[in-house]
């Protein structure tokens, strides 16, 4: 009697949950690190064991010293992004509404994006200093420009049918601008909010570490590397990620309340 | 008139109004530095810039910046891009790859490539290696992202028609996969190409001896803003230089799409 | 027959019967495109009483939609005249309300405030905006689903929004553009006896352009047929039926094949013919 057993592999746990195996990687790596802290002197200098990550993390909280350098990055960041967005908004529906705006403005705008933020970095640096107005100054043009752009091809993009119903019932210019410009424009600011989001956190770390006055995560992790300090830096790097993906996701989350009236299927 | 000739001139009158908010600004720029109304450290003619240009070409040394900077663009970004094209099919294709990967890549993307600066200069010292990692790291993931999406997005119906053609894996793939999946990727790697130089020339700013970034790091600390706006000039230029020729080649590669 | 929305609604009954007269004189419209002129519409004549209920029917480019486009107002280059109620129309106004085939809803708009949006310029207190508003959702049998988005509903119950829409203003003339014509078979059915009763209600002069020739005489006091190529008016038939009607009349079906006839250029004498 031959009997066909057939093999059924039980699947090892690993293969049941991909969350863990998504953790297989990154401790890893930690581990790699781990083992390179402790390889030599050298190597310790630049890879510091976790231990020593962890002592500053403790140090750095309960200090406040954290948590002021986090402050001080956000404040710049939404300061940065509240102001550089509302003039976007305004501008793009300007040259939206406007044909006469559009013509002049327009190509004015288009050659002024041609120089890339970096770019603006030595040259705000030059006229204004290193300081906190240098700072928001360049996350405000980092916001700026997504939200021209997309709050322009939302009110450009409104559909004739729309607007013939705006007609049809007599809608002067500010209520056609209210109920029927702007909510229609609405998905494209989101979109654009979203880009001047991520664009406005960068750039706000990015001026932190080039203007290298005052508080603020990069302010951190530019001492800190000046001063060969890996554990500050990671633990910035860190923050930073973290921050950085927490406000992304809230934003998400606010959009699609704002946007709830869109069919989502 | 004809009506040709109508056209032509609406077309004119266009292109001119155009021009005329740039050129107003142009022109004031210009007639401000006359009068003198900026002190030199904070403003120069578009004049003066130019002859710090020529200035600065004479002497060899923008070549040179310019030099190393590209040769460090090149090097980072054929790195990067081709091991993210790699992860990111990978990822695509197999369920295994992409629970081991994307998580770790996910999280590593949520921080700004510039953050990344310090930690790298640590564990790298300021040499060319570590410039060239960073670039590699901003490469990788736009392409990494789009080679993903790319594979992913491939409809299942084109297999179930090559299951029904009973086709070669290698013509499936020459045929069907690669046609459907190149437009995103080029578009990837255009986008990845612009970041890249943004970051290489923001790592030449905070640490380096050489190269465009560090070019406009020195005309800031000499208080030389007429380097510094070359130095701009030059950054803008290569950008628009690669986004351009990406383009061109997007339309090129692709006719079928934008036939 | 909803009893309890006839008794609500009988204040917005028009039982003077005198306003919304349409009258039509040589209209004509064409387009240019590049080098050529292309009538959509030539010497269009038109007398409509007030309170009548008008349908037309006619080929695909006889101009039908483009004719409700300017009594409507929202194209003004024509020749000719439009008058309503002796007065040259202008542009577009709250006397003249318009049903399109895609109901047009503000999707960021619940409901009620679509419809609420039609009294924005209308002069009146706002507490009675709020019960013209009620009222007339309860008319179209949308009751309940004030607070909803459009993309929650139906197309048949979007189209009744639509309808609310256009009557909360108490139009001297309803224009309705192939109201039904995105709908499916049920729908349609169901939503030419609900015109019909909203429309006894209200007694506002109508003109509606639909494809559909059993909807045209089932609903129109009058059927006219247009011409294709250009856009000109054919025939005019009277139904001669008193509302509310059946369905199943037989003089309806005699209607209905006479008009298909014509539709199909088989001329009157040979169908007769024995």
């Amino acid at each position: 009697m031959s009997e066909q057993h057939s093999r059924r592999f039980s699947a090892p746990t690993l293969m049941r949950f991909p969350f863990l195996q998504g953790l297989l990687f990154p401790l890893l790596v930690i581990a790699i690190w781990e083992y390179l802290s402790h390889r030599s002197a050298a190597y310790a200098y630049a890879f510091v064991p976790i231990e020593e990550i962890w002592q500053s993390l403790l140090r750095l909280g309960t200090s406040g010293e954290l948590f002021v350098n986090m402050t001080a990055t956000l404040r710049t960041a939404a300061t940065g992004l509240v102001i550089g967005s509302s003039v976007g908004v305004l501008v793009g529906v300007l040259m939206g509404v406007s044909r006469i705006v559009d013509t002049l403005v327009g190509p004015l705008y288009h050659a002024i994006r041609q120089v890339p933020l970096i770019g603006w970095i030595p040259l705000i640096g030059l006229w204004f200093g290193n300081g906190l107005f240098s700072k928001t100054l360049i996350v405000c043009l980092a916001s700026f420009y997504p939200m021209v752009l997309n709050t322009y091809e939302g009110i450009r993009n409104v559909d004739k049918c729309h607007r013939e119903v705006g007609r049809i019932f007599r809608l002067g210019h500010w209520q056609t601008f209210r109920h029927v410009l702007m909510p229609a424009a609405l998905p494209f600011i989101v979109t654009g909010l979203m880009q001047a989001l991520a664009f406005s956190w960068i750039s706000t770390v990015g001026s932190e570490l080039l203007f290298s006055a005052g508080p603020g995560l990069g302010g951190l992790m530019q001492t800190a590397q000046a001063a060969s300090r890996m554990d500050v830096v990671v633990l910035c790097v860190a923050c930073i990620g973290v921050m950085g993906f927490a406000m992304n996701h809230g934003l998400s989350h606010l959009s699609r309340r704002m946007l709830r009236w869109r069919n989502v299927r | 008139m004809s009506d040709i000739k109508k056209k032509a001139l609406a077309i004119l009158k266009e292109r001119t109004v155009l021009l005329l908010s740039p050129l107003a600004l142009f022109l004031l720029w210009t007639w401000a530095c006359d009068r003198g109304i900026f002190p030199e450290q904070l403003l120069v003619s578009p004049a003066r810039v130019l002859d710090a240009f020529v200035e600065l070409y004479d002497s060899g040394e923008v070549q040179m910046h310019f030099h190393n900077s590209l040769y460090r663009l090149g090097i980072g970004f054929s790195i990067g891009a081709s091991l993210g094209l790699g992860f990111g099919i990978l990822m695509a294709l197999s369920r295994v790859v992409e629970n081991l990967f994307l998580p770790f890549f996910t999280a590593i993307r949520q921080v700004p490539s510039i953050a990344f600066i310090p930690l790298l200069i640590l564990i790298f010292g300021v040499e060319e290696t570590f410039k060239i990692v960073i670039v590699a790291k901003a490469a990788f993931f736009p392409v990494a992202l789009a080679s993903y999406d790319a594979v992913k997005g491939v409809p299942r119906t084109y297999f179930e028609i090559a299951q029904v053609y009973k086709l070669p894996t290698f013509t499936l793939v020459r045929q069907i996969i690669l046609p459907a999946t190149i437009p995103p990727i080029l578009t990837g790697f255009r986008l990845s190409l612009s970041r890249s130089w943004m970051v290489l020339v923001a790592a030449e700013l905070l640490a380096a001896d050489s190269g465009i970034g560090q070019m406009m790091e020195m005309g800031r600390q000499m208080f030389r803003i007429d380097i510094v706006m070359v130095g701009v000039a030059i950054t803008g230029l290569v950008g628009y230089a690669l986004d351009r020729s990406f383009k061109l080649a997007e339309r090129r590669l692709i006719k079928w799409k934008f036939a | 027959m909803n009893a309890k929305s006839e008794i609500d609604l009988s204040l917005y009954t028009r039982t003077d019967n005198i306003e919304g007269a349409l009258s039509i004189r040589s209209l004509g419209k064409s387009y240019r495109i590049e080098d050529k002129t292309i009538p959509v519409l030539e010497n269009i004549n038109l007398d409509i009483a007030p309170g009548t209920f008008v349908s037309i029917v006619g080929p695909s480019g006889c101009g039908k939609s483009t004719l409700l486009r300017l009594i409507v107002g929202l194209d003004n280059d024509y020749s000719g005249d439009i008058l309503l109620d002796d007065k040259r129309i202008s542009s577009t106004s709250l006397d003249r309300g318009i049903v399109f085939q895609d109901h047009r809803l503000f999707p960021w708009k619940t409901v009620e405030e679509n419809i609420g949006l039609a009294l924005y310029n209308h002069d009146i207190p706002i507490d009675e905006k709020r019960q013209r508003v009620a009222d007339h959702i309860r008319l179209v049998n949308l009751a309940g689903f004030e607070k909803a988005y459009p993309h929650q509903l139906s197309g048949g119950m979007a189209q009744r929004a639509a309808i609310a829409r256009a009557l909360v203003n108490q139009p001297k003339i309803l224009l309705l553009d192939e109201p039904l014509g995105a709908l499916d078979a049920l729908t349609r059915v169901y939503l030419q006896q609900e015109l019909q009763r909203i429309w006894l209600q209200h007694r506002s002069t109508v003109i509606m352009v639909t494809h559909d020739v059993e909807e045209a005489v089932y609903l129109g006091d009058e059927v006219i047929v247009m011409d294709a190529h250009p856009g000109r008016i054919k025939h005019r038939v009277h139904v001669p039926l008193s509302h509310p009607r059946d369905r199943a009349a037989p003089v309806l079906r005699e209607l209905k094949e006479e008009i298909l006839a014509e539709l199909i250029h088989a001329p009157l004498e040979e169908t007769l013919a024995p």
